[in-house]
């Protein structure tokens, strides 16, 4: 009963969207549910698969039960032997993609995603900044903590170092969001194939050029060399002249 | 060496040549940070041809913000300006055709 009541729910939702989304074209999508009700099991199944694709998360249990039903009409819709129902274009485009998906599953349109850890980022001290996970990232990513490094300084222009406990000290005063924002930069540049986007790359050096070689597509390109480029003076000037006079000094 | 290499230009910087035949470098936009929550943006590599001084006056003027020219041995003639004005300076070189987009890079966070 519970369950029934759920899918209910669900299908209801459903309806509303779709009606939602295409405005002109609600009068028709009503015709069709009318048409689907009278046919009954077949196009619960038909119901669902749109739903798949539209909804997030909370209904993923409900998921299970439909997906078999989706196959009926996935089957109908190929052999054409059991009841047709009208379909509508998308329907119809769900269900091709979702015959697709089946026949060959690790080729189907489904990205992956290439997912890393968030950076754990704290203040150490008043004026510099720890970044904990840095090397377990470095891992993640496949690509040598020297090279992250150099970007992420470069890229922040600011003077850090690895302490003791594999822990990136950073000058300045950073937020997450802010490291993960260069991360970001570095992966697109530096870890994803610059051709087919997959994630399964090496970088390496050859002739004092960096190469991005991918694993997938066998693709190879260079990537830019990393530069920190010019740097203002922030600092007190005063310190600084004198730190010049007394290496010159010496 | 590879066979791919025979034809390359003699000067590196020609194949940074444009449709329109103006030779430019790339155009780095930088921030950073300063004491507190203060930062200046610098802007690297325009080319010669452009008066700086004219840019910095009008860049100052619309943003309301301080700037100067600083003159560096390697990178030539740097725009600096106070604070996070990187997207509109971005937005003013593209606009009046001092940069292609192609060739202005935007780093920092």
């Amino acid at each position: 009963m519970a369950d029934d009541l759920g899918l209910d729910l669900g299908k209801k939702k459903k309806s509303k969207k779709v009606i939602k989304i295409d405005g002109d074209d609600a009068p028709v999508e009503t015709g069709v549910e009318a048409v689907e009700d009278g046919l009954g099991e077949l196009n619960l199944g038909a119901k669902k698969k749109k739903k798949t694709p539209k909804t997030a998360g909370e209904e993923v249990v409900e998921e299970k039960v439909p997906t078999l039903e989706i196959g009926i009409g996935a089957q109908n819709l190929i052999d054409a032997k059991g009841a047709w129902p009208d379909y509508t274009y998308e329907e119809a485009l769900t269900l091709v993609y979702q015959v697709m998906k089946d026949k060959n599953p690790d080729f189907a349109g489904d990205k992956k995603k290439f997912a890393i850890k968030l950076p754990e980022v704290a203040r150490a001290g008043s004026k510099k900044t720890a970044f904990s996970n840095f090397l377990e990232i470095c891992r993640l990513m496949k690509r040598q903590d020297k090279h992250v490094l150099q970007f992420l300084l470069a890229e922040l222009g600011t003077t850090g170092s690895i302490d003791g406990s594999n822990c990136l000290i950073v000058k300045g005063r950073w937020q997450q969001k802010q490291f993960e924002s260069v991360l970001r930069k570095y992966i697109k540049e530096y870890v994803m194939c610059h051709t087919c986007k997959s994630p399964e790359t090496q970088l390496t050096k050859d002739t004092r050029l960096f190469f991005l070689q991918c694993t997938n597509c066998g693709s190879r390109c260079s990537v830019t060399a990393i530069k920190s480029g010019f740097k203002a003076v922030v600092g007190k000037r005063a310190a600084i002249r004198r730190a010049e006079e007394a290496t010159a000094g010496k | 060496m590879s066979i791919a290499n025979l034809n390359r230009p003699a000067d590196a910087f020609e194949q940074l040549e444009t449709e329109d035949g103006v030779r430019q470098g790339v155009c780095h936009i930088r921030i950073q940070q300063r004491t507190g929550r203060k930062t200046i943006t610098t802007v690297q590599g325009i080319g010669t041809e452009y008066d700086l001084k004219r840019i910095v006056q009008y860049l100052k003027k619309k943003h309301s913000c301080n700037g100067t020219i600083v003159e560096h041995p390697e990178y030539g003639e740097v725009i600096q300006l106070t604070g996070d004005q990187r997207d509109k300076v971005k937005d003013f070189l593209i606009k009046v055709g001092i940069v292609n987009e192609s060739n202005c890079r935007v780093h920092g966070f």
